[in-house]
C-alpha cells in the first residue's frame, strides 16, 4: 500500500522531482550555451541567443502543460505580462492559453460520472466526447440540455486541488518564485494560492457568474454566461454557451480600428464599472477569457478567480486617475499604505518618487486635461514597459499589499489586451461615465463564502 | 453430472437437452449471484448469510450447495462473470477501438472499477482472500488458471493492436502480465481511497497509464 501511495502522480514527491527536472533543463541548456560562447567566435551569438531561448521556453511550456494546476497558471501569468519576457518565450507561452494536454473522452466522462453520479449522456441531449477548449484546471465541452439549449460544460482534471496543495507546498520552500519574478513575498504566495484552491471550487464560480452576470447587466455589449445549477459541482460547471471569436481569431480577420477602438472602450469601461461601481473584478484576464466579434459585443467565460475589494482599490485608482494623491504628506502616506502595504520607506523622498513613477504611468492611460491628449494608443509598448517598470521596481523593493495582487494581475492583463487589439481609447471619457454610473443605485455586494 | 436417464437416451437427442440442462444451471447460477451481490451491497459480505441467499433466490438452502459450496466459489463466479462481462463490453464499444492504448486500458480498469463499484465491500472480502496461497482465488491457484488467460489473451490481443500501430514496442506476453499487476494494483489503491468519487483513483489511473505508454514509446523499454 506504502509502494501505491508514494507513487501517486500528485505526490509532492513526483512533481518536486519534475520542477527539479524543468530547473535542471533550463539551467543546463544556459550552461550549454555559456560554454558554446566561450569555444565559439561571437559572430553568431545573437542567433544562438534566440535559438536557446526558444528551447528553454518550449521546454518550460512542456513541462508546465504537463503539470497542470498553479504551474500552468504562472504560465498563463507569464504569457500575459508580455513586456517581461523574450519575444519566443511569449509566443511558446500563449500556446497555454487555450490549449493544455487534456483529459481523454473516456476519462472526461468518468470524471463527470465521479462528480455528478451520472454519465454526460444521461444529463444532457448531445454531448461532444472531445473538448473545444481547456481550461487551466480542466476542459470544456459543447453539449446540448434536453431542452434543446447550447450549453458548454467545464470538467475539471480529477485530484487538481489535492495537486494544487502540493505545489505550494513546494512553491513555498522551493527558489521558483525568486527565480520567477525576482522577490516574491509569502503574502502574496498566500494570497495566490487561495485564489488557485478558490479555483478550483465551481460553485463558487458559479455563484461569481450568476453575480456579475447580475451586476454587468447595465452594460449591454458583455455577456456573461448563465450557470445551469442541477448540472453543476464543485467539480463540474454547466453554463450557456458564450459565442464569439478568440482574440486571435478576431485579429486574423483584421477588425477595422473603429471596432478595435469601441472594445477597447468597451473593456476599460468594464474595468472601471467593476472596480468603481460592483467592487468585484473578474482578475483572469488573460485573453482566453474573452470573445469578441466585429459588432464589438463581448463574451466572459472562467469566473474562477473573481476577486472582492475594499473601497480602498476604488478609491486607490481614483486618486491616480485625478492625482489627488498629492494633496498634501498625509494623503501620500497613505496612499503607500494602501499601495504597497505596511513595510514603509524610511525616507519619504524614496516613497515619493515611487508613486510619481505609478503616477506617471496613470497620466499615460489617463492623460491629464492640461495635456490636451485626449486619445490613448494602446499599441504603444511604452505604456506596458511602464506598467512593468513599475512592477519590477515594486517587487525589487518588497513591496507590495496582498490584496493588489489579483487587483494588479486584472490591470495587467486588461492593457495588454489592449495592446494586442492595438485600441485607441478616449480613456477620460470612459472615466468620466464611470464617475456618472457611480451616483446611481449601488449593487448589492457578493455574497460570502461558502468555506 | 450425468443421471441414469441420459445415459439411456441415445447421443443424438442428449445434447440439446444437457445445453438446456447447462443453460439452466447458469441461468439459476445468475440469479443466486444477483441476489447475494444484492444482499452483500446492503448487509455486508461477513453478516450475509447462506440461509438468507437461498431464500431470496427462491431455492433450498442444499441446492445452493450444490451450486456453490462456499463463499470462495461464490466469489470464483463473481469475478469470472466480471472480466466475461468486461471483454464482452470492450469489444461492443465501436469507439474505443480506434482510442489510444492509455485510453483502451484506462476505460478497461474503469469500467471495472464501475461494475464492482457497489460490492466495494465484497471486492475487499475477495482481495484479501486471494492474497491467501491455500485459496483457490489466489492468482496462481490451478482453479483461476481459466480466468487469467483468458484475461491475459484478452490483453496480449490488445497490446499487439497497439504495437502494430507502433503505439509500444513489442514486448511479448511479459505486457499483458505487468498490466495484470497493474490492474491489481489499482483495485487496491481504489478500495483504500477515500477521496470524494475516488477522483484520486481517476487521476493515478490516467497519470500512471500515460507514463507507461510514454516511457515505452521512448524507447525505454529495453532488454
Amino acid at each position: 500500500m506504502e509502494l501505491v501511495k508514494n507513487s501517486h502522480p500528485n505526490g509532492a514527491i513526483g512533481r518536486g522531482m519534475r520542477m527539479g527536472r524543468l530547473g535542471l533543463h533550463v539551467v543546463g541548456s544556459y550552461l550549454g550555451y555559456q560554454l558554446q560562447n566561450l569555444l565559439l567566435g561571437s559572430e553568431s551569438r545573437e542567433e544562438r541567443h534566440t535559438k536557446l531561448r526558444r528551447n528553454v521556453s518550449r521546454r518550460v511550456r512542456e513541462e508546465l502543460a504537463e503539470l497542470k494546476g498553479p504551474l500552468m497558471k504562472f504560465g498563463q501569468i507569464l504569457s500575459m505580462q508580455t513586456q517581461m519576457l523574450p519575444d519566443e518565450s511569449i509566443e511558446e507561452l500563449s500556446n497555454l492559453q487555450m490549449r493544455a494536454p487534456g483529459m481523454h473522452p473516456t476519462l472526461a466522462r468518468a470524471q463527470f460520472k465521479s462528480s455528478l453520479g451520472r454519465y454526460p449522456e444521461e444529463v444532457f441531449r448531445e454531448f461532444e466526447a472531445e473538448p473545444f477548449a481547456a481550461a487551466s484546471l480542466g476542459q470544456v465541452h459543447r453539449a446540448m440540455t434536453r431542452s434543446g439549449e447550447k450549453v458548454a460544460v467545464k470538467i475539471q482534471y480529477p485530484a487538481i486541488r489535492t495537486a494544487i496543495e502540493n505545489d505550494f507546498k513546494l512553491l513555498r520552500t522551493a527558489t521558483l518564485p525568486g527565480r520567477m519574478t525576482g522577490h516574491l513575498p509569502v503574502s502574496i504566495l498566500k494570497e495566490v494560492q487561495r485564489g488557485f484552491l478558490e479555483e478550483t471550487d465551481y460553485i463558487n464560480e458559479g455563484r461569481n457568474i450568476d453575480f456579475l452576470r447580475e451586476a454587468l447587466a447595465d452594460l449591454p455589449y458583455v455577456t456573461a454566461p448563465k450557470v445551469y445549477w442541477d448540472a453543476t459541482t464543485d467539480r463540474v460547471l454547466t453554463m450557456s454557451y458564450v459565442d464569439g471569436l478568440t482574440i486571435r481569431d478576431f485579429l486574423s480577420r483584421r477588425p477595422p480600428q473603429e471596432v478595435r477602438n469601441l472594445i477597447g472602450q468597451r473593456l476599460l469601461e468594464m474595468f472601471l464599472f467593476q472596480i468603481h461601481c460592483v467592487h468585484v473584478v473578474h482578475a483572469d484576464p488573460h485573453p482566453g477569457n474573452y470573445f469578441f466579434n466585429l459588432e464589438g459585443h463581448i463574451g466572459m467565460v472562467d469566473f474562477g478567480c473573481v476577486k472582492k475589494y475594499s473601497a480602498d482599490v476604488s478609491e486607490l485608482s481614483r486618486c491616480f486617475i485625478d492625482r489627488s494623491w498629492t494633496n498634501g504628506e498625509k494623503q501620500v502616506q497613505r496612499i503607500s499604505r494602501l499601495l504597497w502595504g505596511t513595510p514603509q520607506f524610511s525616507r519619504r523622498a524614496k516613497t515619493r518618487e515611487m508613486l510619481r513613477s505609478v503616477s506617471e504611468f496613470y497620466d499615460m492611460v489617463y492623460p491629464p486635461p492640461e495635456t490636451r491628449r485626449s486619445v490613448v494608443d494602446f499599441a504603444d509598448p511604452a505604456l506596458l514597459g511602464a506598467l512593468t517598470r513599475n512592477f519590477q521596481e515594486a517587487v525589487r523593493n518588497k513591496l507590495c499589499n496582498a490584496e493588489f495582487a489579483f487587483s494588479s494581475r486584472a490591470e495587467l492583463g486588461l492593457y495588454n489586451l489592449l495592446h494586442q487589439l492595438r485600441s485607441r481609447v478616449d480613456t477620460r471619457r470612459v472615466w468620466s461615465g464611470v464617475v456618472e454610473r457611480l451616483s446611481e443605485t449601488p449593487i448589492e455586494p457578493l455574497p460570502a463564502q461558502r468555506r | 453430472m450425468p443421471t441414469r436417464t441420459s445415459q439411456h437416451r441415445p447421443a443424438s437427442s442428449s445434447r440439446p437437452t444437457s445445453g438446456r440442462r447447462q443453460q439452466n444451471k447458469q441461468k439459476t447460477k445468475q440469479v443466486i449471484l444477483k441476489v447475494a451481490l444484492d444482499l452483500f451491497s446492503r448487509k455486508g459480505f461477513y453478516r450475509t448469510t447462506t440461509k438468507e441467499i437461498s431464500r431470496k433466490a427462491g431455492i433450498a438452502e442444499g441446492t445452493l450447495f450444490n451450486y456453490f459450496r462456499t463463499k470462495e466459489d461464490l466469489a470464483m463466479y463473481f469475478m469470472e462473470d466480471q472480466i466475461a462481462g468486461l471483454i464482452a463490453w470492450f469489444q461492443g464499444e465501436k469507439p474505443l477501438q480506434r482510442a489510444s492504448l492509455a485510453e483502451q486500458l484506462f476505460a478497461i480498469i474503469h469500467r471495472h472499477l464501475e461494475r464492482v463499484g457497489p460490492y466495494e465491500e465484497f471486492v475487499g472480502a475477495v482481495y484479501l482472500r486471494m492474497l491467501q496461497p491455500v485459496s483457490k482465488l489466489n492468482p496462481l491457484s490451478l482453479d483461476t488458471q481459466a480466468l487469467s488467460l483468458r484475461y491475459l489473451r484478452f490483453i496480449r490481443d490488445l497490446l499487439a493492436v497497439a504495437e502494430e500501430r507502433e503505439e509500444i514496442p513489442h514486448m511479448g506476453d511479459i505486457g499483458a502480465y505487468i498490466f495484470a499487476l497493474f490492474h491489481m494494483a489499482i483495485i487496491t489503491y481504489w478500495l483504500y481511497d477515500q477521496s470524494k468519487g475516488k477522483e484520486n483513483t481517476l487521476a493515478l489511473l490516467d497519470r500512471s497509464l500515460k507514463v507507461a505508454v510514454s516511457i515505452l514509446r521512448k524507447g525505454g523499454w529495453n532488454w
